[in-house]
């Protein structure tokens, strides 16, 4: 189980190569978290994990941003916030990305739940009244 | 028929990056038609067009196309050369155009331009209108390109030469409004919303917080939880907290917004000297947005452009206009080009 507590940036980005190095086989990150909670932090720090000099920024609009690692393999970060239905995800093509085999990184994945693979990661993050913050994550 | 004389260079725009697909008509420079997939469509086709993605653009890509033919009161062979976005956006809303411009090209044997979105809302604003007076910004200028999606400052050289200077670290400002405005209970996009109830407000009623980030580059994201957090401990104390103070928020927040905006934009043409600031992107239709540009370009001797608002959306107008001038300096594109989805300018 893990489990890791942040109380600043820096335990953010020790957190996120924890979460690398404990799931090395793991290639599909759903992220639960209020708006807010701090997801999008999360990822950027994870993406550095993979050695990502890219400028990650939240997908809401754009809905799929992709960010090349440091061994040029591709890292998809989602956000289906917008998106109302699930066919919006089917007409996105999902099923591309998700079987890449490379990094998908998904916020609000609520929205589409049932088109997750099988194997994933599921990712908790909880925002507690001081502002630190509860990253839990298992696989599902 | 009488046979097609040479009017000029007659630019087809193909523009399918988000949600939206759209086709336009340029001929030198002049706007003859910019039509987007949406309630039009729908009227002059019948039946429903999905709003979202590739699937979608598949469908809307002729009927748009033929329209904007229709509407620039053209024949397809008239059309001197086919510019399509490249990307950044959705990879397979991308393809859509990105083929269709291809078969377009091949079978009337035109050449093809590649264009990148984000260069194309900046040359939006060379758009030229027939019976409207031109009055497009001087080389070199800063153009603050706000959106949905993005919050850059780039600086422009000339129509083919351009640098971001500064860009969101996190959320862009469009995202802001959008998702400070869900937090409110206001229907999604919430930019508008906001706008039209901050007009109502005080913007000096609450404080949020600016970022502290070095340089020219914007952050979004901790205003953002500033104010969920603002409200969640204010309706801890009264249930209502949102209702009776909704115009304040909304005034407060796209004070700030706006403040975020304009202080780095200040410091960015205080840095480079340069005096010529032009607005770009979706964002610029927030009547707050315009009306404090319009203040400080008065204060500091700005020459200042604000596109119509038609042009700042996406749209293919601003990738037939980018078209056009890749055009006149010879640079076509190969049938072997793919689209790219990584944001870059």
């Amino acid at each position: 189980m893990y489990s890791e507590k942040a109380t600043s940036i820096k335990a953010l980005e020790k957190a996120a190569k924890k979460l690398v190095e404990q799931f090395p086989g793991q290639r599909i990150f759903a992220f639960y978290g209020k708006m807010g909670a701090g997801k999008t932090t999360f990822i950027q720090a994870i993406c550095k994990v993979l050695g990502s000099t890219d400028n990650v920024i939240s997908p809401t609009f754009a809905l799929i941003n992709e960010y090349k690692s440091a061994e040029q393999h591709s890292i998809f970060h989602f956000d289906f916030y917008r998106i109302e239905s699930m066919e919006e995800a089917f007409d996105l093509g999902y099923e591309d990305y998700f079987f890449s085999g490379e990094y998908c990184l998904i916020e609000w994945p609520e929205k589409i739940e049932p088109l997750l693979p099988e194997n994933y990661v599921e990712v908790k993050i909880e925002a507690q009244e001081n502002e630190n913050r509860i990253i839990t994550a298992r696989t599902v | 028929m009488t046979e097609i004389k040479k009017r000029g260079i007659t630019i087809l725009g193909i523009e399918s990056s988000c949600d939206d697909t759209s086709a336009a008509i340029i001929r030198d420079g002049v706007i003859l038609s910019n039509v987007v997939a949406g309630q039009k469509v729908h009227e002059e086709y019948g039946g429903v067009v999905p709003e979202l993605a590739s699937r979608a653009h598949q469908q809307n890509i002729i009927p748009v196309v033929d329209l904007a033919l229709k509407r620039a009161g053209i024949s397809k062979e008239e059309v001197s050369a086919v510019a399509f976005t490249r990307g950044p956006g959705l990879l397979g809303s991308l393809l859509v155009g990105t083929s269709f411009a291809k078969g377009f090209s091949l079978a009337a044997g035109i050449p093809l331009i590649e264009v990148n979105h984000l260069r194309g809302h900046v040359l939006a604003l060379f758009i030229k209108e027939k019976d409207t007076k031109f009055n497009p910004p001087r080389f070199p200028f800063l153009c603050l390109l706000v959106s949905g999606g993005n919050s850059q400052i780039i600086k422009v050289h000339d129509y083919l030469h351009m640098e971001v200077i500064g860009q969101t670290i996190d959320d862009a400002a469009g995202e802001a409004f959008d998702k400070c405005a869900k937090v409110m209970g206001l229907p999604y996009p919430g930019g508008p919303h906001v706008d039209r109830l901050a007009k109502e407000g005080n913007p000096h009623r609450f404080e949020f917080s600016k970022p502290r980030i070095s340089g020219l580059d914007y952050s979004f994201s901790g205003l953002k939880t500033n104010f969920l957090y603002f409200l969640r401990d204010n309706i801890k104390e009264n249930n209502n907290f949102i209702e009776e103070n909704k115009n304040d928020l909304c005034a407060s927040l796209q004070h700030t917004i706006i403040e975020i905006l304009l202080n780095k934009l200040k410091r960015a043409a205080k840095e480079t000297g340069i005096k010529e600031i032009a607005l770009a992107g979706g964002v610029s239709a927030n009547s707050g947005l315009r009306s404090a540009l319009k203040n400080e370009a008065e204060k500091r001797g700005w020459h200042l452009v604000i596109p119509k608002f038609e042009y700042t959306m996406d749209n293919a107008a601003m990738i037939a206009i980018t078209g056009y001038y890749k055009y006149l300096n010879n640079e076509f594109a190969a049938q072997n080009i793919v689209p790219f989805a990584r944001t870059q300018l």
